[in-house]
C-alpha cells in the first residue's frame, strides 16, 4: 500500500531464531518470503515452531536473531505499525466470553480507534459474513466451538487487515464447520486481496487452502512448494513398506530398480515412489526376499501431502493429538 | 489514553452485567461495617480512649481501605484469568501501549472501590459516624483512596503477571495484604501500639492513606487519630509515590513476562 511495497513480499523473514535460555530452540533459522495475496500454509507437528514463528511475525515475541518484515515493516522496530495493519487469530480460543458477540467486535474496533459509524457498519457486515447475526446479542459463552471460531475470525477481520495470521484456525472443529471456514478464507483472498498465513497440522487443510506449503520441523523449514509440486516429487504412486531384517540391503536394491523414482526411509515406514504401484508391487516384494528383509505390511497409495510430510520429518502427523495441543496452549500464555 | 478508556469501559460493562459480582461488592463492605464495627464498638464501651467519637467513625476509613485492598486483589485475579485464557494476547497484538492495558484494569478496580467507599460512608452515617461538613474533604478522601488502590493494584497485577497458578497468586497476595491492613492505624490507633508495631505502621502507605482520610473526611481529625495527625502533605506524597511505584512494578514485571 505505502512505502513502496507494491512489488515486495507481504511477509519476509531471514534467519529467524527464537531461543529460550540456552537449551530450548523453538525456531532455528527460518526464512520465508510470501508474496501478497497468497495463502501460505505452515505445516508441522506439535512443537515444530509454528506458533512461535507466527508470534514473532505478529509482534508478540521478539526474535533472538534474524529479522522479519510484514508489509515491509520491521516486526521489532515498527511493531506498532505492523499491529495496526494485520489481523490475528490464536490457536486457543481467545474470547472474552462474558461479552456478547457484537460487543466482542465493537471493543476490538475501539482498541484500533475505529470511529463509531465505521465500527457499526463493519460489525454488521462481519456478523453477516460469519453467519452470527442471530446470536449477536447472546454472550459468547453460550456459543458452540464453531461459532466461537467464527466470531474470532470476524474479530480478526474487524480492522480490515492487509495480512491475516491464523494459528490452527480449525483446530477441534467438526468437518462441516471446517469446510465453512475454508470457504470464508478462500473468499477473503479472492475478494479482498488479503495475504493469509495459516499454521495447521491437518494435511487436508493445507492441501485445500494453501497456494504454497512450508513444512516446518524442529524449528526449521524443511520443504516448501505448492502442494501439487511437493506431492509430485514423491512419484506417481507410493508403496509403503513396513518390515524387519536387513533394511539397508533392501533399500539399496529397491533404489536400484529402474522404475523407482524416490525412496524415503522413515523410522518404521519405507516409502517407495514408483510409476505404477499395482504393477510394481510384486517386484518390490521380490527384492525383499533377495535382501533377507521380511515384509510385515505393504500398501499402495496415491501419494498425499501426508507422505511428503513423512518424507521430510520422519513422522506421521496423525500421531499428534489435537485436544492435547489445545490444553497445552491454554496453559502457555 | 483511548485504549485505557476502552478497556476500563469493557471491565465496567462486564461488571454491570454481572449481578452476583455487583451484589457481593456492595454487600461486603456493609457486612464489615455492621458486623465488625458494631461488635468492636460494644467491646470498647462505646467510645475510644481519649476521644469523644464512637469507634464506628474511627474504623470507617479502615474499612474503606480494606475494601480497596480486596478490590485490587479481585483486579489481579481478573488479570490472571485474562492472561491464562489468552485474552491478554488480543490486547498485545493491538496497536496500544502496554501500560494502557494495565491501567484499564487498575482504573476499573479503582472505580469499583469508589462505589464501595461511598456505600461504606453512607452505612457509617446511619450508624452514627460523624463526617466532615466540607464536601471538598470527601472528594479529596476519595482521590486518596483511589491512589492507594492504584498502588496495591500494581502489586496485585505484578504478582498476577508472574504466576500461572491462581492458588499461588492468592497465597502470595495475602503476604502483602495482611501486613498492609493490620500493620497500620486502620483498626487500632497508632498511640496504643507497641513501638515495633508503630515503626512498622509508619513504613506502611496504608497508615498515610487512613490518616489523610481521617483528616479530610471526618470531623475532629486530631482526636480521631488517637494521636497527633501526620502532616497532610506527607500523606499525599506517600500515597502518590505508592501509586506510581505500584504501577511501575506492574509494568516492568509485565514487560518481562511477555519477552
Amino acid at each position: 500500500m505505502n512505502e513502496g511495497l507494491d512489488n515486495g513480499p507481504a511477509i519476509e523473514a531471514r534467519g529467524l531464531v527464537k531461543r529460550y535460555g540456552d537449551q530450548v530452540v523453538a525456531v532455528d533459522g527460518v526464512d520465508l518470503s510470501i508474496p501478497a495475496n497468497r495463502i501460505y500454509g505452515l505445516l508441522g507437528p506439535n512443537g515444530a515452531g509454528k506458533t512461535t514463528t507466527i508470534s514473532i511475525l505478529t509482534t508478540l515475541l521478539e526474535p533472538t536473531a534474524g529479522e522479519a518484515k510484514v508489509l515491509g515493516l520491521d516486526v521489532v522496530k515498527q511493531a506498532g505499525d505492523v499491529r495496526q495493519r494485520v489481523g490475528v487469530t490464536f490457536q486457543e480460543m481467545v474470547l472474552d466470553d462474558e461479552l456478547t458477540g457484537r460487543q466482542v467486535l465493537d471493543y476490538h474496533g475501539r482498541l484500533y480507534r475505529m470511529g463509531k459509524t465505521e465500527r457499526q457498519a463493519k460489525t454488521e457486515e462481519l456478523l453477516a459474513l460469519v453467519e452470527l447475526e442471530e446470536a449477536a446479542e447472546r454472550k459468547a459463552k453460550t456459543y458452540s466451538g464453531g461459532m466461537k471460531r467464527r466470531l474470532e475470525l470476524a474479530r480478526a477481520l474487524m480492522t480490515t487487515p492487509e495480512v491475516l495470521f491464523l494459528d490452527e484456525p480449525t483446530l477441534g472443529l467438526d468437518p462441516q464447520t471446517r469446510a465453512r471456514i475454508w470457504d470464508y478464507l478462500r473468499a477473503l483472498k479472492e475478494e479482498s486481496g488479503m495475504t493469509l498465513l495459516l499454521t495447521t497440522h491437518y494435511m487436508d487443510e493445507a492441501e485445500e487452502l494453501a497456494d504454497t506449503v512450508g513444512i516446518i520441523d524442529r524449528g526449521k523449514l524443511v520443504a516448501e512448494g505448492t502442494p501439487q509440486a511437493l506431492i509430485e516429487e514423491m512419484g506417481a504412486d507410493t508403496i509403503h513398506v513396513i518390515g524387519e531384517g536387513d533394511r539397508e540391503a533392501f533399500v539399496e536394491n529397491v533404489s536400484a530398480l529402474p522404475f523407482v523414482q524416490a525412496v524415503d526411509v522413515g523410522r518404521t515406514v519405507i516409502q517407495v515412489g514408483v510409476d505404477l504401484g499395482s504393477k510394481r508391487l510384486v517386484e518390490i516384494i521380490a527384492q525383499a526376499t533377495d535382501s533377507a528383509f521380511t515384509i510385515q505390511d505393504i500398501t499402495v497409495a496415491k501419494p498425499s501431502l501426508g507422505d511428503v510430510f513423512l518424507k521430510y520429518t520422519g513422522r506421521r502427523l496423525r500421531d499428534t493429538d489435537s485436544t492435547q495441543t489445545h490444553h497445552r496452549m491454554l496453559l502457555m500464555s | 489514553m483511548a485504549a485505557t478508556a476502552t478497556l476500563w469501559n469493557k471491565q465496567m460493562r462486564k461488571f454491570l452485567a454481572n449481578p452476583e459480582e455487583m451484589f457481593g461488592l456492595l454487600i461486603q463492605p456493609i457486612l464489615w461495617v455492621v458486623l465488625f464495627g458494631v461488635g468492636m464498638k460494644s467491646m470498647l464501651s462505646a467510645d475510644m480512649p481519649g476521644s469523644g467519637e464512637p469507634y464506628v467513625t474511627f474504623m470507617l476509613p479502615g474499612i474503606v481501605v480494606l475494601s480497596a485492598l480486596g478490590g485490587a486483589i479481585g483486579g489481579g485475579s481478573v488479570w490472571l484469568t485474562e492472561r491464562l485464557r489468552g485474552i491478554v494476547k488480543e490486547y498485545l497484538v493491538a496497536p496500544i501501549p502496554r501500560l494502557s492495558i494495565l491501567m484499564g484494569n487498575a482504573l476499573s478496580t479503582m472505580t469499583k472501590s469508589m462505589f464501595q467507599a461511598i456505600i461504606i460512608l453512607f452505612v457509617g452515617l446511619i450508624l452514627g459516624a460523624k463526617l466532615s461538613p466540607n464536601p471538598l474533604g470527601w472528594l479529596g478522601g476519595l482521590v486518596l483512596v483511589a491512589g492507594f488502590g492504584l498502588g496495591f493494584s500494581g502489586i496485585a497485577l505484578s504478582i498476577a503477571s508472574q504466576t500461572d497458578n491462581p492458588g499461588a497468586y492468592h497465597a502470595m497476595i495475602m503476604v502483602f495484604n495482611l501486613p498492609l491492613l493490620f500493620l497500620s492505624n486502620a483498626l487500632y490507633p497508632l498511640a496504643t501500639m507497641p513501638t515495633w508495631m508503630r515503626i512498622g505502621s509508619l513504613l506502611n502507605p496504608t497508615t498515610y492513606t487512613i490518616d489523610g482520610l481521617r483528616q479530610m473526611m471526618f470531623r475532629d481529625p486530631a482526636a480521631l487519630a488517637g494521636s497527633d495527625p501526620l502532616p497532610l502533605w506527607l500523606c499525599w506524597g506517600v500515597v502518590l509515590a505508592f501509586a506510581a511505584l505500584g504501577m511501575w512494578l506492574a509494568y516492568t514485571t509485565f514487560r518481562k513476562s511477555i519477552k
